[in-house]
């Protein structure tokens, strides 16, 4: 049998996500790979799929191709048949409402109509671009418990985090009694993970009311805590943004050590591997005979003759004779060349890096990058899609190769410390 | 009407004895191969790259691992208006008394409706057991060419194992492509010739269907050892194809072993990859599992792994299927582990073939000893590992077995399917077989 839990789901995924720099210059953050296999966005639609919830739409506004194809017909995910189903939703033009979306809140304003042609109780809104373990249907039944207008899921984050983040603070009862948006001297360390359930009747008239008020953590959940019943859904487990490409960076390293708490296998993540290369379509990987592997994630298709070393690899990656990946996130068909050596950096699909090159050369790793100082500032190196790297080149810490360059980018044979091409 | 005029019948319901326990629960062709796919996943994926997109497979061994693998055929691509795969298995005929298909060509006789309705302009029969990589539709132009009314796929095979095989003398017509069948023999004790036969044939349908009927009623039903001489004595236009490559026939556990060995090394004679070989990712779940983990104290060379697989310990020259955990202090060398095998702590595995589903306990050791660490495997341990005729043989490993720690299994030996917990003793002797 199979209990109906009737929640709609809609997930937010229209997100720029800029700070993820040139990972984010052809897809939509959600749509960006992670651990070799998945995108972010296989996490929400996995926790939605395993929480036994079957309607979902997702709103998209900005670079949505790779990720409508990602989500393709919903399969993936079981939300296909005949009362499920996953439906795009992306702005519109149209007797009212003609306008690019203008927040979280007016993204779901814009889309009253898909609510209400579902006539549910509840409404589970989420992001798409965190990586995390959540059953939707223990926080949907806490929100029944509570008679709740609105939950929010809650988690703890160090003081020094949680003015990234919307914080609440709370009564004996876990009911929120005061809200404080990104706050720069935080009262609580209390943080909102952007998941709400909402009644569904209380979100259409909360809607309906100003159309000023476009976003949930700015406008929508003041008042609400103001006025009505909202509480905190307490979460305790692994959750990151991984908004920045440092954060990005260590969710990724959490992959390869076994106490991190993330296991997607486990948590019953899936991708579809039907769509885009059909990333699982590859045959087994081929370790050569001098190959080193150490502390790494492999995925199939790879080819591994030279030394890989606390690593992540995407589908058919290329290490050869003498090369060495160290620290470092590959996404899927990069050919690292013999004798290259890559070094705590991120290479978006299908790199080349030539034979003899290097990147993430030297031990100065305090030198942010000149045009991005706050994207790049740990040491991370990125290197842009089917970018060329020419043989011999050298390529300095927090530096960004722009995607598709190729051999004359390269004036000098050098890439300093902080800079772009 | 742009319906296809090839119809592919695929014969996939052989158990093959000296399989042994690899076939217990599952025919030939849904035996596992490569760290990934099943070995009729080769004849699949050579109709898709061929545009062969309508199919038939003939099974009735056990088919259920087979029929889940097929799935829709979605994988490759064998669904849509013309496009399928029909699992086509024995059935009861209230005509005939005899409802099992009693050989290859009786399981096509039995059928013969099928090939009607779909009228294709050429029918061809494959094995599903085979490995190997080729473009039918160049062997179908041939038999265009020919107007042949049977065209044979041949290999080259050395003269000494060619009584194994169908053999066919073939003049050189067209050298290097083929020519017309002078003489067929079916596994001839003094072979003539070295090309045999792939058991990949095209037939014209009328010739297939009339051939089949005529045979009908005889008490022998096989394509090698009837229908070909039928119709050479017929003088029918038989012609060989020749084809140039790999094939891996894996008809016993070396040569099973011997065709996954060769898919490593720095230039496989098998390369799944530029064969574009496919299988169902949905079977057994294999999309589900994320890429394999490496341990920070691992090593693993010359190797294939797939996604879901955790390596802590030493892997060499051997090929993991997904889900597979090899721990801390273990050395596997030479082996071919299917799925979600565990092997404890400091294990030795040495050339050892392994059905999916086994616990090995912590320090358990298989096959001949592996260096100074593990200490020999000795008469000592009441075992001869060296027995003349011993050395070098395949250990294979049933599946779902739970192998104690500590437990000692000799090079050579059969371990049956899901033995009871009772019947494991410390020591299994080389070549030993424990039912």
């Amino acid at each position: 049998m199979n209990r109906k839990h009737d929640a709609l789901v809609l997930l937010l995924a229209g997100g720029v996500g800029s700070r993820l720099n040139i990972l984010v210059q052809h897809r939509a953050k959600p749509a960006v790979p992670f651990g070799g296999l998945y995108r972010i966005i296989d996490f929400s639609l996995s926790n939605v799929m395993n929480s036994g919830l079957t309607k979902v739409g997702v709103l998209t506004q900005y670079k949505p191709l790779s990720l409508m194809e990602h989500i393709g017909t919903g399969e993936a995910w079981d939300f296909t048949g005949r009362s499920r189903g996953v439906k795009i939703l992306p702005p519109h033009t149209g007797f009212k409402d003609s306008d690019w979306y203008k927040g979280t809140a007016d993204a779901v304003r814009q889309n009253i109509d898909f609510l209400e042609v579902n006539p549910v109780d509840e409404v589970v809104l989420l992001s798409g671009d965190h990586i995390y373990h959540m059953d939707f249907h223990a926080m949907l039944e806490y929100h029944r418990y509570k008679k709740a207008d609105v939950t929010v899921a809650m988690m703890v984050v160090p003081k020094s985090e949680i003015h990234q983040f919307g914080a609440g603070i709370i009564d004996a009862k876990n009911r929120i009694i005061e809200w404080e948006e990104k706050p720069k001297n935080p009262r609580t360390n209390l943080a909102s993970m952007g998941i709400y359930v909402f009644n569904r009747r209380y979100l259409l008239d909360t809607l309906a009311r100003n159309r000023d008020e476009v976003d949930f953590g700015m406008h929508i959940l003041p008042r609400a805590i103001k006025n009505d019943n909202v509480f905190a859904y307490p979460f305790y487990g692994y959750w990151r943004d991984v908004g920045t490409i440092q954060a990005y960076w260590e969710a990724n390293m959490d992959l390869l050590r076994p106490g991190s708490g993330i296991t997607p296998e486990k948590w019953g993540i899936r991708s579809n591997v039907e769509a885009e290369e059909r990333r699982a379509d590859r045959a087994p990987a081929r370790y050569g005979a001098e190959a080193v592997v150490k502390g790494s994630m492999i995925s199939a298709g790879c080819i591994i003759k030279g030394t890989v070393i606390n690593s992540v690899l995407a589908p058919g990656v290329v290490v050869e004779q003498g090369a060495v990946v160290k620290d470092s996130i590959l996404f899927a068909d990069c050919v690292v060349d013999a004798g290259a050596s890559v070094d705590l950096a991120i290479l978006d699909k299908r790199v080349h890096v030539g034979s003899g090159a290097v990147i993430g050369a030297g031990s100065n790793r305090h030198i942010p990058n000149r045009k991005k100082p706050t994207h790049l500032y740990t040491g991370i190196t990125l290197i842009g899609k089917e970018a060329v790297l020419p043989r011999g080149v050298v390529v300095g810490r927090n530096c960004i190769i722009n995607s598709q360059t190729h051999y004359d980018a390269y004036p000098e044979n050098e890439v300093p410390d902080g800079e772009s091409v | 009407m742009n319906t296809p005029s090839t119809l592919a019948m695929i014969l996939a319901g052989s158990r093959v004895d000296e399989l042994d326990v690899l076939t217990c629960y599952r025919p030939k062709s849904a035996v596992p191969f490569g760290g990934f796919c099943r070995v009729i996943d080769f004849a699949l994926s050579n109709l898709m790259n061929s545009s062969i997109e309508r199919i038939a497979i003939l099974s009735q061994y056990r088919s259920f691992s087979l029929i889940n693998h097929i799935g829709t055929g979605a994988a490759w691509d064998m669904i849509g208006r013309f496009r399928g795969i029909s699992i086509l298995p024995p059935f009861k005929d209230n005509m005939d008394s005899a409802d099992w298909y009693l050989g290859s060509a009786d399981a096509v006789y039995k059928n013969l409706d099928f090939i009607r309705y779909h009228r294709p302009e050429e029918i061809l029969i494959l094995s599903g057991d085979h490995i190997y990589n080729m473009d039918y539709r160049k062997m179908i132009a041939y038999h265009y060419e020919k107007k042949a009314d049977l065209t044979i796929g041949c290999i080259q095979v050395p003269l000494e194992k060619a009584h194994r095989f169908g053999v066919a003398a073939l003049d050189d017509e067209d050298g290097e492509r083929g020519g017309r069948v002078l003489s067929y023999w079916e596994k001839p004790a003094e072979p003539q010739s070295r090309w045999a036969s792939l058991t990949v044939l095209c037939f014209r349908p009328e010739v297939l269907c009339r051939a089949l009927e005529e045979n009908h009623g005889k008490n022998s039903y096989e394509f090698g050892r009837d229908i070909i001489p039928m119709l050479m004595e017929q003088n029918c236009r038989i012609y060989g194809y020749k084809h140039q490559g790999y094939w891996g026939y894996t008809r016993t556990v070396e040569e099973y072993w011997q065709s996954n060995m060769d898919l490593l090394g720095e230039n496989p004679k098998i390369d799944m990859e530029k064969w574009g070989v496919r299988t169902n990712l949905a079977h057994r779940g294999i999309c589900d599992v994320q890429p394999t983990l490496i341990g920070e104290k691992a090593t693993v060379q010359n190797s294939m792994i797939y996604n879901g697989c955790v390596v802590e310990g030493e892997v060499r020259n051997s090929i993991l299927f997904p889900g597979v955990h090899v721990g801390k202090g273990t050395v596997v060398e030479g082996s071919v582990l299917f799925f979600n095998n565990e092997i404890g702590e400091n294990c030795s595995l040495n050339k050892v073939v392994a059905d999916v589903n086994s616990v090995f306990g912590e320090g358990v050791r298989v096959g001949p000893s592996l260096g100074k660490d593990f200490g020999a495997v000795t008469a000592r341990d009441g075992l001869n590992p060296r027995e003349p005729g011993m050395a070098g043989a395949v250990t294979v490993i049933g599946w779902n077995n739970q192998i104690p720690a500590c437990t000692v299994i000799g090079e050579g030996a059969t371990i049956d399917p899901q033995l009871p917990a009772e019947q494991w003793k410390k020591c299994v002797a080389p070549g030993e077989v424990m039912r």
